[in-house]
């Protein structure tokens, strides 16, 4: 099975160039992260408005390799945005926010994000958000290669090991029906 | 950094990771998000104000306004402004119109001295290097 030539060349160029949609309605937090992000090296897009942000999303998915945005926006609620970019577009997405207790946290987390950072951000922290994508591209690549093995010797592609396993495999599917568009 | 010991006490931290920021490319950087800060702010504190004028009990809506002001506060490093907003929030939870009150009266006062000191340092910095000029924080 050909491993994705698309990934590995997205990989060999990371950490410059990522190419990342910032959402924040802040003015002056979204200038900020914006400055902080191009002095990564890092492609970036703005916007203060989540309903913008999938519509940029929508438009052009593959424009971007990974979104992070506020927790707390007047349009739309960041968990909102979190959620739908994980079903249409399964881009890697970092919640941000000044506050930082654990249930937030949690919530976050459990609804898809794979990070969380606390403003102000730092560029320390944000010098290692590309790991993310390449974290995420080498499973769907793992993934994709064991669901294509089982399917050359004959066995169904999902049997619930566990909910990780389970992710893998549904990532897959929507990876390998990309072009078609989403099914879900 | 020099200029920056006039606004000791009032900036932490972050207001010298923008300083670092500010490079050949992001020439003014400091004083565009300074200038986004007051600017943006200005409006939210007229907000609170109408807010614990009409609805001083609306806690929930108080809170919630001075949260976004709050973050702005941290993005900009305006700590004893950042300590007000802090202790806004205690009262808000506390149910307390008259803390609200005498904490926002306070938050003011910091508010209007933060700035001052800022357009002084804006003022010396452009004085020191060769710079365009830029729009002082109204």
């Amino acid at each position: 099975m050909p491993v994705k030539q698309r990934n590995g060349d997205q990989n060999d160029r990371f950490p410059m160039g990522l190419r990342v949609l910032a959402v924040d309605d802040d003015p002056i937090c979204l200038r900020l992260l914006e400055t902080l992000l191009r002095k990564c090296q890092y492609q970036v897009t703005t916007t203060s408005q989540a309903v913008m942000a999938l519509k940029l999303l929508r438009e052009n998915k593959d424009k971007f390799d990974l979104v992070i945005s506020d927790v707390h926006m007047p349009d739309m609620d960041g968990f909102k945005l979190l959620e739908l970019v994980g079903l249409e577009m399964d881009l890697p997405v970092i919640m941000l926010s000044a506050y930082g207790d654990t249930k937030l946290v949690m919530k976050a987390i459990t609804h898809g994000a794979c990070d969380y950072l606390l403003k102000p951000v730092r560029i320390e922290e944000l010098k290692n958000i590309w790991q993310h994508v390449v974290r995420r591209n080498k499973f769907d690549s793992i993934g994709r290669n064991i669901s294509n093995n089982q399917e050359n010797n004959g066995c169904g592609a999902t049997d619930g090991h566990g909910s990780t396993e389970t992710n893998i495999y549904q990532k897959n599917e929507r990876f390998g029906k990309k072009e078609e568009g989403p099914t879900r | 950094m020099t200029e920056t010991k006039g606004c000791k006490g009032y900036l932490d931290e972050q207001f010298v990771q923008l300083e670092e920021l500010q490079d050949d490319t992001n020439p003014n950087f400091v004083e565009e998000v300074a200038t986004l800060f007051y600017r943006d702010s200005a409006r939210l504190l007229a907000v609170i104000e109408q807010t614990m004028v009409r609805n001083p009990q609306d806690f929930t809506k108080l809170d919630n306004y001075m949260h976004q002001f709050k973050g702005s506060c941290s993005s900009i490093g305006a700590k004893k402004v950042k300590a007000e907003c802090t202790q806004f929030r205690e009262y808000c939870k506390a149910g307390s119109s008259d803390g609200c009150m005498r904490t926002f009266q306070q938050l003011k006062r910091e508010y209007s001295t933060l700035k001052k000191q800022l357009e002084a340092y804006f003022q010396l910095a452009r004085q020191v290097g060769p710079r365009e000029s830029a729009t002082r924080p109204r």
